[in-house]
């Protein structure tokens, strides 16, 4: 009897040891010819591995490549993608996932305190197209419709339905034509301005309070990153002027114009994120990218998910590092959204967010193979392997 | 062979104005010589010599003012100099909703610099035409519409464009700021056209009715230092009211000219009159109050038959009627879509009985004094900005063109 006891102990260490933490479901082992942990954007290099594995465990990413502990490699579900290579998930800066109607509050023009986070459902079919697309994070941005639309959260597909990672992240701004509406203040461009200068003023000032001017306070502390919607010239110089006075560099969303400020943009420390590109677009529309890169200027896309891996490539194309394309649309967005250390990457830590190709994303001939969200397979196939027949792993990694 | 040397000059020409860009950045002296200066303000001069430097100019004289030793040599033989000519109601390429926030019909602190576009084609063609500052007022369709402010012609972004932020306040009579406004009566508010005024009558209303806010709120501040501060828009009113903010009040018709000019008196400021189409009528009235009259595109009623807008009754002598009772006036293109060059409108002025001088100085010093800006552009004096036009001719000939133009000692447009 006691020899029975003393065995249920031993046993009970032993998976303690094996986990820190007591595990709800079984550890699982990805293994892959190569695997980008985290693009490098301009002079940082990536981080890759040669012939690795991640171990998942409660939906992140536990352990990378020789990191990973003994037992834990032997007791995980190994999904093997072969010569495959798998890299961090697609990150959709800002989209309103088709909602537009229920993500901009029509009768007043100024609702920084809305919560887009309200408005979200994790069963909408939009959620759908992006984990075909790669897509395994986006920003849930209010419409372009008012000046001050509400804050932004962050979420993510899944398999059957989406989630919210973060309900609070961002403050989504508009001084684009949209948020100008004739039935309404503002209908004009410089009552926009105005408007957003008011209102930052009185924020600033402290003389007025509520939770309207809380939320402006937050994006001038630096605590909630600001996207900004602002097109031409006049609109981006106005985001500039407005972030230059009440001290804060916006992300500006749309930017087709960003080539006329770029100097500006750049000694601002502002972001850009721009709308997907196609084929058919002017020559100095698909050369944005590799200018604002020339200047100094982070940027990334968002618009259309299925077109998230052709813009890239096409960046590419017209001038743009391969380097700074794949972190255009992973590390870059997920920096501008505030979520380095949970999306965007594959670092111990971050969400087990990724994309298997066969080959580089970049080349679009390459075959997507799965889109894992969560540390689930969201789209795609996940060949199984027997753990027993686990095959050597070098693991001197590589980098 | 008179050919050939003009050619060969207008080479040289255009290879020290190109040369100039950049020696202007290393406080290079550039002289331009045998010209026949006209200064602004002053009598023309002949054979005359422009020294400019820095961006500034730093002497000018006759033949006799010795240039600069290691000063690069411009010859402008058969040339006529000029300053930049300034265009004191100039309109933007904006939309006319961008120039225009609707949503109320007094908004006197929005800012027309807020959506300047320095790209607009509208700065390049004034630029080709001569013209190196111009003065941008918000639109005509609120009583009162905003901050207006004074720009060169050149540049990359607004802020290093501008001259003076915050120039005048604009207040507009007549219909426009009424027209197509409908009264509520019932039913859904669903529209920005249900808006006060709806009247000419209303429109006085509310501009009364602001000045009347601003008069209390500056009795209020001055009683109780410790009260809110006023609203942004009543804050401009009151500058307006301590005199401190030109009022340019948009009045074409003879009614809306009077009206303008008893509201001022009523609240005690003073206003430049815009669009002055009807000021023959009152030309006694404004020579009185020595109010000065912009007056848009005075070539319209001759180029287009009539310029009658808003119930006036342009004359094409009205220039002349102005000069005559002594009124100060300044030739702008103003509103009016087919406006000409602003040269041209100067010419037409002079065809209808203005004096030649008089018609250049209503385009150069003249709006630079309504600017409060005369020490720094209008005229060509020593210690100005070195803003000039260099023509082919005398300027106010149909044939003259505008062969250089040049902002700050700089060439900002060629033509050949």
């Amino acid at each position: 009897m006691q020899i029975l006891n003393q065995r249920r102990t031993t046993g009970a260490l032993l998976l303690t040891a094996l986990c820190a933490t007591p595990i709800a479901a079984q550890d699982v082992l990805v293994q892959a010819s190569k695997i980008v942990v985290a693009f490098g954007a301009g002079e940082t290099k990536s981080t890759t591995l040669e012939n690795s594995a991640l171990l998942i465990r409660d939906g992140k990413i536990a352990f990378v490549g020789t990191d990973i502990p003994a037992e834990a490699r032997r007791a995980a579900r190994v999904i093997d993608y072969g010569t495959a290579t798998i890299s961090p998930g697609f990150v959709l800066a800002a989209t309103t996932l088709g909602r537009d109607v229920d993500l901009g509050e029509g009768a007043i023009a100024f609702t920084p305190d809305l919560r887009t986070a309200e408005a979200f459902d994790p069963w909408l079919e939009q959620l759908e197209q992006l984990a075909p697309a790669g897509v395994t994070a986006f920003g849930l941005v209010p419409s372009a419709r008012n000046v001050a639309g509400g804050i932004g959260a962050v979420g993510k597909p899944g398999k059957e339905r989406g989630r919210l990672l973060a309900p609070e992240v961002f403050v989504g701004f508009s001084v684009s034509s949209a948020a100008r509406n004739q039935e309404r203040q503002p209908t004009s461009l410089m009552g926009a301005h105005q408007m957003l200068r008011e209102s930052f003023t009185e924020a600033r000032d402290g003389v007025k309070v509520g939770p309207d001017l809380a939320v402006l306070r937050q994006v001038m502390s630096g605590q909630r990153p600001a996207f900004f919607y602002a097109d031409t010239f006049a609109e981006i110089n106005a985001v500039l002027e407005i972030g230059a006075s009440f001290n804060f560099a916006p992300v500006i969303l749309g930017a087709g114009e960003s080539d006329r400020v770029l100097k500006k943009l750049a000694t601002r420390g502002a972001g850009v994120v721009l709308n997907t590109l196609n084929p058919k677009m002017r020559r100095a529309e698909l050369e944005l990218p590799a200018k604002l890169t020339k200047a100094g200027i982070p940027f990334c896309f968002a618009g259309r998910p299925e077109l998230l891996r052709m813009s890239a490539a096409l960046a590419v194309r017209y001038g743009l590092s391969r380097n700074t394309a794949s972190a255009a649309l992973t590390r870059t967005p997920s920096t501008f959204l505030g979520q380095q250390a949970n999306v965007g990457a594959l670092r111990s830590g971050c969400g087990a967010d990724f994309v298997v190709y066969q080959g580089d994303f970049l080349d679009l001939g390459a075959r997507h193979i799965a889109t894992w969200v969560d540390g689930k397979l969201a789209h795609g196939t996940a060949p199984k392997r027997s753990s027993k027949k686990t095959r050597t792993i070098n693991s001197a990694g590589g980098r | 062979m008179t050919r050939l040397l003009s050619i060969s000059t207008l080479r040289t020409c255009t290879l020290a104005l190109t040369l100039t860009a950049f020696a202007a950045a290393q406080q290079e002296v550039t002289a331009y010589t045998n010209a026949t200066i006209l200064p602004g303000g002053k009598p023309a001069m002949s054979n005359a010599t422009l020294v400019v430097s820095g961006g500034k100019v730093i002497a000018i004289g006759g033949s006799d003012l010795k240039v600069p030793d290691g000063a690069k040599v411009v010859d402008c033989n058969g040339k006529t100099i000029t300053p930049g000519l300034i265009d004191a109601s100039f309109q933007s390429g904006n939309t006319a909703q961008d120039l225009n926030e609707q949503s109320d019909e007094v908004t006197p602190h929005l800012r027309v610099l807020d959506s300047i576009d320095p790209e607009d084609p509208r700065f390049q063609r004034a630029r080709n035409a001569g013209v190196t500052t111009v003065h941008v007022m918000p639109g005509t369709r609120n009583v009162i519409g905003g901050l207006g402010c004074v720009l060169k012609t050149h540049g990359t972004d607004p802020k290093e464009m501008v001259i003076k932020e915050d120039a005048s306040m604009r207040i507009v009579m007549g219909a426009e700021p009424s027209m197509s406004n409908r009264a509520i009566r019932g039913g859904r508010v669903n529209s920005m056209y249900y808006r006060r005024p709806t009247s000419r009558m209303g429109v006085i209303w509310a501009v009364r009715r602001a000045f009347y806010d601003a008069k209390e709120a500056l009795t209020k501040t001055q009683g109780a230092p410790g009260d809110a501060p006023p609203s942004p828009g009543t804050q401009v009113l009151t500058q307006v009211l301590q005199g401190k903010l030109t009022v340019v009040t948009t009045a074409r018709s003879e009614q809306d000219l009077r009206t303008a000019l008893r509201i001022a008196d009523e609240f005690g400021y003073k206003t430049v009159i815009d669009e002055a189409q009807d000021a023959y009528m009152v030309a006694d009235e404004l020579a009185g109050k020595k109010a000065v009259v912009m007056l848009g595109s005075p070539s319209a009623e001759a180029v287009g038959g009539s310029a009658s807008a808003d119930g006036s009754a342009p004359r094409a002598g009205t220039v002349a009627v102005l000069a005559q009772k002594g009124v100060t006036f300044v030739i702008t293109t103003g509103t009016n879509t087919a406006a000409l060059p602003l040269i041209n409108e100067a010419m037409f002025a002079v065809r209808n009985g203005l004096g030649p001088q008089q018609a250049l100085d209503a385009i150069t010093i003249e709006p630079a004094k309504l600017l409060g800006l005369s020490d720094r552009i209008g005229s060509l004096a020593p210690g100005k900005d070195a803003d000039f036009v260099i023509w082919s001719q005398h300027p106010l000939d149909p044939a003259a063109v505008a062969e250089s133009v040049l902002i700050n000692g700089q060439s900002v447009s060629q033509l050949r």
